[in-house]
């Protein structure tokens, strides 16, 4: 392990042991606060709710691979079809 | 690590950004204090236990890390031994009785390789973004991708379903269990599981079935492999498949859609939310999706193992079925091995029920933002059970239903999640090497290399089959 990644584990793992939650032998978990301080920022359903991820921006390379892939599958799954229906007719 | 926002389509929310900072510490944790659900505690009661853990073990070194360990697995446990379903155990069961031990044992362990590369990504996306799959790809691609994505993923899990509860129904009628309830009681076991309203619960009593995959293993011992041959096969990957070539690249396409399948990375990444893993839990995950790889790998070797007698005494397997395997074993491996086969392809069935019925209700949740968690109960998030439930009552009515279609699902639902993975591994790529949504978990090169190497290598075994099909003389077929 390199020595930033493992000062990194040590720095999450202090994070969390540092809540007062955390230390507790049996939190109240209806204190919402004991609740919040277990969960991370974006961990919380009403905070997800209120946010989103934008769209990317995507190149052309991205979108022809995208297009090129979609033509494949259906492509593929015509011919997954013949196949089967030669198989169930004994067509070999 | 502030993630790109398309303000046209996302005016009305805030830009999304992944944060590691505890919401009790942050900016809006003050906001979220009057707007937690039942989902959130549940959640923050399982982030206490892991915190609690780590907190007496000190560390990886100790038993607390076991604790950790134990508190953090699941979803990578679940995922592939409910992978090896029904139509995967049949596939195996197909490779051992017409090839015996040769080619596939080794070709089996690289699908599972292929398997582990794909799985870890998706334990990084959920963890860091607290999203599922089917979420990130509309956001990020938008609403075009976002359906042909779904709809890939809707069409592969139903036919899936349909093939495990065809397996549930010919697992138990080696026991002389009727069709109807074979498949009643299957269905009332996937009900009495999510009846729990509580993740963490529904994943310990799945994973409790989940365990009993393992009845391949004395299935295969009573067939008393040739263990020399064994480990020569898995040295020189020899000898290799005989016969027509189409047959045989229908029957590699099927193991590869044995093991990896689009249906595993929606539900991984969701289970791994649902969970409510985080960043620091990435390195458990690992060891979760890990442990998960071999125990699946060592079970579907062993079904090969168990079927190798059929190869050896020159049965014709070619045309079997589920029950149809267990049946022609008994004089080979007796009436216990035989029963433990069936009794293992009625288990590979009801688990992959559960876990693909729970991977489209989360990806319908995700899509068309209703509530969707095991931690929620009926009355918040009824979408989402009704999807669940639905999804897996049609597929067993289906399967009840006379002269249905069964033999061509049964056929076609390995080789179909195949070739639809390609796409959905690009979209995999795409999002897991998105340094605003990954910032330092993205992929690094290596991983990116094996990404590329098995889509690349998804892609070749589809147009081979394809070739194949089309052009059965090219491949001297």
């Amino acid at each position: 392990m390199g020595g930033d990644q493992f000062k990194k584990r040590v720095r999450d793992e202090r994070s969390e042991l540092h809540a007062d939650a955390a230390a507790s032998a049996r939190p109240d978990l209806r204190d919402p606060h004991v609740v919040l301080s277990l969960l991370e920022a974006d961990q919380v359903v009403a905070a997800k709710q209120q946010t989103r991820f934008g769209r990317r921006p995507l190149s052309f390379g991205v979108r022809l691979a995208m297009w090129t892939l979609r033509i494949y599958v259906i492509v593929m799954f015509v011919i997954v079809v013949i196949s089967v229906l030669r198989a169930l007719h004994g067509g070999g | 690590m502030g993630a790109s926002v398309d303000k046209s389509r996302n005016s009305a929310y805030q830009p999304a950004q992944p944060t590691t900072e505890l919401a009790s510490r942050s900016a809006a944790g003050r906001q979220l204090i009057g707007l937690l659900t039942h989902e959130d505690l549940d959640r923050a009661r399982d982030r206490w236990r892991v915190a609690r853990a780590r907190w007496t073990g000190r560390g990886w070194k100790s038993l607390g890390g076991l604790r950790v360990l134990w508190l953090l697995m699941g979803p990578g446990v679940l995922v592939f031994l409910g992978e090896n379903d029904a139509p995967s155990m049949l596939s195996y069961s197909a490779d051992g009785a017409r090839y015996g031990i040769g080619f596939f044992l080794p070709f089996v362990i690289l699908t599972f390789v292929m398997g582990f590369i794909v799985q870890e990504m998706t334990v990084r996306l959920g963890a860091v973004t607290h999203r599922g799959h089917a979420e990130l790809i509309f956001d990020r691609f938008g609403k075009f991708w976002g359906m042909f994505s779904t709809f890939d993923l809707m069409l592969g899990n139903f036919l899936t379903l349909v093939a495990e509860f065809i397996g549930i129904r010919a697992g138990l009628s080696f026991f002389g269990i009727r069709p109807g309830i074979a498949v009643g009681g299957a269905l009332v076991l996937v009900l009495a599981v999510i009846t729990t309203g509580r993740y963490w619960t529904w994943e310990r009593i799945t994973l409790g079935l989940a365990i009993f995959n393992g009845l391949f293993i004395p299935a295969a011992l009573l067939a008393h492999p040739d263990w020399p041959a064994v480990g020569h096969a898995l040295a020189t990957w020899t000898p290799l498949p005989l016969g027509d070539r189409l047959q045989i690249a229908l029957l590699i396409l099927s193991t590869i859609g044995a093991t990896v399948t689009p249906w595993m990375l929606f539900f991984q990444q969701s289970a791994v939310v649902d969970k409510g893993m985080q960043p620091r839990d990435i390195s458990a995950g690992r060891l979760d999706t890990l442990l998960g790889t071999v125990l699946a790998a060592v079970f579907g070797i062993a079904a090969i193992l168990a079927t190798v007698p059929l190869f050896h005494h020159g049965i014709n397997a070619a045309d079997f079925e589920y029950a149809q395997f267990a049946q022609a074993l008994v004089p080979w491996i007796g009436h216990v091995g035989a029963a433990l086969f069936a009794l293992g392809m009625f288990e590979a069935g009801i688990v992959a029920a559960i876990a693909i019925s729970t991977s489209s209700a989360y990806a319908f949740g995700e899509v068309f933002g209703t509530a969707h968690s095991l931690n929620r109960p009926l009355r918040e998030a009824w979408p989402f059970y009704v999807i669940l439930v639905g999804s897996a009552c049609a597929a067993a009515v289906l399967v009840l239903v006379p002269h249905a279609p069964l033999e061509f699902i049964a056929l076609t639902v390995n080789v179909i999640a195949v070739l639809a993975m390609p796409p959905a591994l690009f979209f995999l790529l795409l999002l897991v090497n998105d340094r605003d949504l990954m910032g330092e978990h993205a992929n690094t090169l290596w991983q990116n290399f094996a990404g590329v190497a098995v889509t690349i290598l998804l892609v070749c075994a589809g147009l081979a089959f394809g070739i194949a099909t089309v052009y059965p003389r090219i491949l001297g077929g």
